[in-house]
């Protein structure tokens, strides 16, 4: 921006900027001070009788979180199950990503864009109904490979890790085809054109030129689409079964089944951090996440 | 001839590729819509016929049907009320996100200020972090308030409006970046007030981010679960609470046929954004 021109504009702009008050105060309000209270509670003494924050501040809870093999183990299930999501995702999405970002007709790129938003945007409950009558003991690829005669039972589909990642990948796809494709549309198509040029086949271009140059949007893709598969809580208690425990899952049933409130606020802040942590990431790999000034 | 060469750095086996993905992504959506068309009580292939009988018993206007199947007489309006309560939560949500998306834009996009860069990204966390975390943090908060929020419609209206709010910062930023800020300018030194000149430069040059961030809201609010867990009010449960506690009791289709209407609403709006811009843009990835 050359500084005649903002300048020019600085003095102008400048009265709208109480705009920000009623979003940031609704954000502080509704937002930061949930999330506090959160963290507040979890710092304090079990009791089921209160969840009012109290000015009791000890480590017992994350003492507790981090010593008995139940909260371990869905710690460790819930981000192993997000990085086993990430891969796949990356695997399946990379290809239509990258068609989509070399689409440049207006009409084809809106109709690719509809395909896949409406996976993304139906909601997940719906989805993963939509997934059960696949998967399920009854279900479509059951019931064929019986009738086929090729298993003697149903596979077990779901009720398992295996429908909740299945589950997510649903997910996990649609927001990383999305991501590489933003990143991809920077890559200049004449630099792969140069090298095909140059003698290199289709196989070097995109190992030398291509996929260097869409790490940015692999980067992206990966801590997006891990953050959300950690987060869900519908697809793990859905596909699950109430056999698949993760973090979103546990601290639910601590709160629902047995009113275990400072724990179950603990296992919230630790999926929060967890989040919170690659969020931060996320940013850092875009500087300014809504663009440059205009 | 350019357009051909433009696909020279693709492996010819992307193209396999980006259609076993498409398939995969759309799978799913064919069998919810066949499964809630079937005549049978489940779906199987091949199906029993077809029939509407799961849509009307959706709609609550074929009871018989719903009755011989599971013996519940009465249970299928839950289905029709529970759509109506999430479509008004959704549109109010929609409104009050607007209102506040827009403002929030306005200030991230035309002001260069200490710590903007966190600001956008503060604005847009929500939608990355756990929304069942989210919804237990709101209601703590409220229980600790004591002003009667807790499974409130307004408190739920909220946590909702909390979850929406950045995809509508997302779209509407995204018109604000091709604004020319000058039509303004002219505006004002011409005697406008600052209200006419939004509502009669800036409103109607920015109309296809804020459409469809209003679309992108309601969609997000329509079909939100996370959130309403620990939200939701005891007496009007959302259609997405409804379905799963179905889910957990019965193995009929009514939930496909749902879906059915979801999955219209959804591509619906879709193709409304798509008339008034590059979805591309507007799904916040795009340049």
């Amino acid at each position: 921006m050359n500084p005649t021109k903002l300048g020019r504009e600085w003095p102008f702009r400048q009265r709208s900027f109480w705009l920000i008050g009623p979003p940031l105060a609704t954000f502080l309000f509704f937002f930061v001070f949930p999330v506090g209270a959160l963290l507040f509670l979890s710092f304090n003494r079990p009791n089921q009788a209160s969840l009012r924050p109290a000015a009791d501040f000890n480590l017992g809870n994350y003492n507790h979180f981090f010593t008995e093999e139940l909260f371990t183990d869905a710690l460790v299930r819930t981000y192993w199950i997000s990085l086993e999501v990430t891969i796949v995702s990356l695997l399946i999405g990379y290809p239509l990503g990258y068609l989509m970002a070399r689409t440049e007709d207006r009409r084809q790129s809106n109709f690719l864009m509809i395909l896949v938003l409406t996976p993304l945007q139906v909601d997940t409950v719906i989805r993963a109904y939509g997934m059960m009558i696949i998967l399920g003991d009854v279900g479509l690829i059951n019931s064929a490979l019986l009738a086929a005669r090729l298993i003697p039972t149903p596979l077990p589909l779901m009720f398992n890790e295996f429908g909740v990642i299945v589950t997510l990948l649903h997910i996990g796809v649609p927001i990383m085809v999305l991501s590489l494709m933003g990143a991809m549309q920077n890559i200049d198509p004449e630099l792969e054109e140069a090298a095909r040029s140059l003698g290199a086949n289709r196989l070097i271009t995109f190992l030398r030129v291509t996929w260097p140059l869409s790490m940015p949007g692999v980067l992206a893709g990966s801590l997006l689409v891990f953050v959300i598969a950690a987060s869900s809580y519908t697809v793990p208690r859905i596909m699950g079964g109430g056999k698949v425990v993760t973090l979103s899952t546990l601290m639910y049933n601590k709160i629902q089944s047995s009113a275990e409130w400072q724990m179950g606020a603990t296992v919230g802040v630790i999926l929060l951090m967890t989040s919170l942590i690659i969020v931060y990431f996320y940013q850092r790999s875009t500087p300014h996440p809504l663009g440059e000034v205009t | 001839m350019i357009r051909e060469e433009r696909g020279l750095g693709m492996p010819p086996i992307f193209r396999f590729g980006a259609l076993l993905a498409l398939i995969f992504l759309l799978v799913p959506m064919v069998v919810i819509v066949v499964a809630g068309l079937t005549a049978g009580g489940y779906l199987k292939f091949p199906p029993d016929g077809f029939s509407l009988r799961w849509v009307l018993a959706f709609l609550g206007l074929g009871p018989g049907s719903y009755v011989a199947s599971t013996g519940e007489a009465g249970a299928s309006p839950v289905f029709i009320r529970a759509f109506g309560f999430s479509f008004l939560l959704a549109l109010s949500s929609t409104v009050c996100s607007l209102a506040l998306g827009t403002m929030a834009s306005l200030v991230l996009i035309r002001h260069n200020f200490p710590g903007r860069s966190f600001f956008q990204a503060f604005f847009l966390s929500p939608i990355m972090l756990p929304g069942i975390v989210i919804g237990l943090a709101l209601f703590i908060f409220y229980r600790t308030l004591g002003l009667g929020l807790p499974r409130s419609y307004v408190g739920l209206l909220i946590g909702h409006v909390i979850v929406c709010t950045p995809f509508v910062i997302r779209t509407v930023s995204a018109s604000l970046h091709s604004f020319d800020l000058s039509l303004e300018e002219a505006a004002r030194s011409l005697g406008a007030s600052a209200l006419q000149t939004f509502r009669q430069i800036t409103l109607p040059l920015i109309k296809p981010g804020v459409m469809a961030g209003a679309i992108f809201s309601f969609i997000v609010s329509f079909g939100q679960f996370d959130v309403t867990v620990f939200l939701a009010i005891p007496q009007q449960q959302t259609l997405p609470l409804t379905i799963f506690d179905h889910l957990r009791f019965h193995s009929d289709p009514i939930p496909a046929a749902a879906g059915i209407f979801a999955i219209t609403l959804v591509a619906a709006s879709l193709l409304i954004t798509a008339r008034a811009g590059d979805l591309k843009a507007f799904s916040g990835f795009g340049k």
